[in-house]
């Protein structure tokens, strides 16, 4: 108990601490222009140690018990891997790749390896058409788009965005769904009402024009798209974690705590949350595909941030030059599709394996 | 008895159904005033760009908004002019938003029609054959190509339709033709793709949710005493599982229209260029004309509103279980 409570300080101080230093060096020294994306790091990384990775370490032999369980379905193995190797080539693949931005018209349209293409182009000098033969080579793995913009710098790039817009959006959404779920079932009454009537309006929004209309509104940057999609994407979640609390108010544990005096705030932070953690996360890993495909879908219909390479915007890129270069269509449409399988297999791997009545 | 008792649960359903609508355009309109930029700005930036004399372009455009009034009066002119059928004035095509709305929405209604059948009847088939040969390998090749099918992303399907079977193989148009007309093979022909990409996420979903519905039924102890009797299991299955399994069903696939239908017909539209609502909310977006971002957004909400109002109604009538909850 003592040590755990150790790490749950750590954990609150820590990220405190860090964003108190950061926004103060972002005031007092201008030449560091923090990015808004580093505060929602620290503080979601902060809320991530609290309620998942503490709990996991105090109960190893549980989590020992679920990865057995977990490593049965092959499947979600599998996803697990891509998932682990996508997030290896986001942090290391920008070091060994050109950049993802750099125009060379004398290298566009370079198919991918092993693929060879053969078009005309119009050449200025003679004012005629002439055929020119271009073949893949290890310069470029992927090969280049109409730019000549090197196809795997980009996808590497777009894996980064995806992964942080996914990774972050879902963090504010489960932290907002959690709480709001969590505080309309524990205090019932006119607070539920009013929280529950506020998520089907929500709801009742189709969440992917809200998202346009939104970011129509506040304008594209990376920021802004993590944040809306966190703040409208909690309502399923909200839902869930209700009906879960529901059923977890009235047994024994809750009112021995509300018996020996320890306040709501209290009750519903170290007592109701932790206990929907193994939901938390079966609905975080089936929730990152969605908002991964939400950004990407932003990005193609052009509603991305501009200054980030993200799948969706190579996506947008090579539609418009499907009869030149298809492989600039097909690279970052596979990566995505891809890397929502993974999400998805996990998901659902991590679901049997917290069901008691699955016999796995 | 029982009429009196579904009368007033659609009275207070229908209560409750305008204050969710009237929730959605306090979030509208909440979200419009917040936004860095006023609907005006927008507005005069594309005037001015023109050469029209400010002056005159601020004046017409507070006006027209109502901009120069306090806040509580700006909201209940939204509100009014809304429920009033005035949806607002679309610069960047010269009409009432309403009007743009009548001439297109057939485009995007043909294409959720077509896919929802589509997906619907193959879907509801594959589900419940699945459900009754559980664990067969046929089960095995649903439950994998549904998985696919729910991770595929929509509009980089359409992207590679279009690759294959309009690029490639020159089967179809790259782009859709709105000189044909809309009851006609042609036009049956050119929405082949789109339906396809629309409807492959909603088919895979569809999939899912009859076979484990299905099987929710397949275990109740009604079907084994119908098998008891010595019915056929043809009778079995169709009239006391599948009846069962339809409603919650329906429920679910109502649900999906909103978070998942909607959303994809908007981006099918724009890889196809169908000149649907989706497509023309996204041709405003680039000409920075709000209204009709703002319409859109609306309607399709409303459009769910309604679609729940109505299936939570029909359902309370048809399954007496709920009626005395």
């Amino acid at each position: 108990m003592t040590k755990r409570f150790g790490i749950r300080n750590l954990a609150l101080i820590l990220p405190a601490l860090l964003i108190g230093l950061t926004l103060l060096l972002d005031i007092f020294v201008i030449e560091t222009i923090v990015e808004p994306l580093v505060y929602l790091y620290i503080a979601l990384g902060g809320i991530f140690i609290i309620y998942v990775i503490s709990p996991l370490y105090a109960s190893r032999r549980l989590v020992n018990y679920y990865w057995q369980r977990v490593k049965r379905n092959r499947l979600a193995v599998a996803g697990l891997g891509f998932i682990l190797f996508l997030i290896l080539l986001a942090i290391i693949g920008p070091f060994l790749t050109a950049d993802p931005t750099a125009v060379s018209f004398e290298e566009k349209n370079i198919p991918p390896v092993g693929f060879t293409l053969k078009e005309s182009i119009y050449e200025l000098e003679t004012g005629q058409f002439i055929t020119r033969t271009a073949t893949g080579d290890w310069q470029h793995p992927l090969g280049t788009d109409n730019k000549g913009r090197d196809l795997l710098a980009m996808i590497i790039s777009g894996a980064g965005v995806s992964l942080q817009v996914g990774l972050l959006a879902t963090g504010i959404a489960l932290a907002l769904g959690t709480l709001i779920g969590v505080i309309s079932a524990y205090f019932g009454g006119k607070t539920d009402n009013i929280l529950m009537r506020f998520t089907d309006i929500m709801m009742t929004f189709p969440f992917f024009l809200l998202l346009v209309l939104i970011v129509f509104i506040f304008g594209a940057n990376l920021a802004i798209i993590v944040l809306v999609i966190g703040l409208t994407g909690w309502t399923g979640t909200a839902r869930l974690i209700r009906s879960e609390t529901l059923s977890l108010r009235t047994r024994e544990f809750i009112m021995a705590a509300k018996a020996l005096g320890a306040s709501d705030g209290r009750v519903v932070l170290t007592h109701l949350v932790p206990n929907v953690i193994s939901l938390i996360i079966v609905i975080a890993t089936l929730s990152i595909p969605g908002v991964i495909v939400a950004e990407a879908a932003l990005s193609f219909i052009g509603l991305g941030d501009p200054a980030v390479t993200s799948w969706g915007m190579v996506l947008r890129a090579g539609q418009q030059t499907l009869d030149t270069a298809w492989w600039v269509a097909v690279a970052p449409g596979v990566m995505l599709f891809l890397t929502v399988l993974a999400f998805n297999f996990v998901g659902d791997g991590l679901r049997d394996a917290f069901d008691p009545r699955s016999s796995l | 008895m029982k009429k009196t008792w579904l009368r007033d649960y659609i009275i207070r359903r229908l209560l409750y159904a305008i204050i969710i609508a009237w929730g959605i355009l306090t979030v509208t309109f909440v979200l419009v005033r917040i936004g860095p930029t006023s609907p005006a700005d927008k507005y005069l930036a594309n005037l001015a760009a023109r050469g029209q004399d400010a002056a005159q372009v601020i004046a017409a455009v507070e006006a027209r908004y109502g901009l120069d009034q306090p806040i509580y009066a700006q909201y209940l002119n939204y509100i009014g002019n809304l429920v009033q059928g005035d949806w607002g004035w679309s610069f960047s095509t010269s009409m009432p938003v309403i009007e743009l709305i009548q001439t297109h929405w057939i485009y995007s209604f043909q294409l959720i029609l077509l896919s929802s059948i589509f997906a619907g009847i193959i879907g509801i088939l594959i589900g419940i054959y699945s459900a009754v040969r559980q664990y067969s390998r046929t089960d095995y090749i649903a439950t994998f190509f549904s998985f696919i099918g729910i991770s595929i992303p929509n509009f980089w399907l359409g992207v590679m339709l279009i690759l294959l079977f309009a690029v490639q193989f020159g089967l179809f148009k790259t782009y859709y033709d709105t000189s044909l007309p809309l009851f006609s093979l042609a036009n049956l022909k050119q929405l082949i793709l789109p339906v396809i990409t629309l409807g492959t996420g909603m088919l895979a979903g569809y999939t899912r949710y009859t076979r484990s519905a299905m099987l929710d039924n397949l275990r109740k102890e009604f079907v084994r005493t119908a098998r008891a009797k010595g019915l056929p299991e043809r009778t079995v299955i169709g009239k006391h599982v599948f009846r069962n399994a339809i409603l919650p069903l329906i429920t679910i696939i109502m649900f999906d229209l909103g978070s998942i239908v909607f959303g994809g017909a908007y981006l099918t539209e724009i890889v196809f260029g169908i000149p649907g609502l989706g497509r023309i909310s996204f041709n405003a977006i680039f000409a920075d004309d709000y209204a009709v971002v703002v319409a859109i957004t609306l309607i399709a909400a409303f459009l769910i509103l309604m679609i729940n109002l109505i299936t939570d109604i029909t359902y309370t009538y048809l399954d007496p279980r709920i009626r005395y909850d």
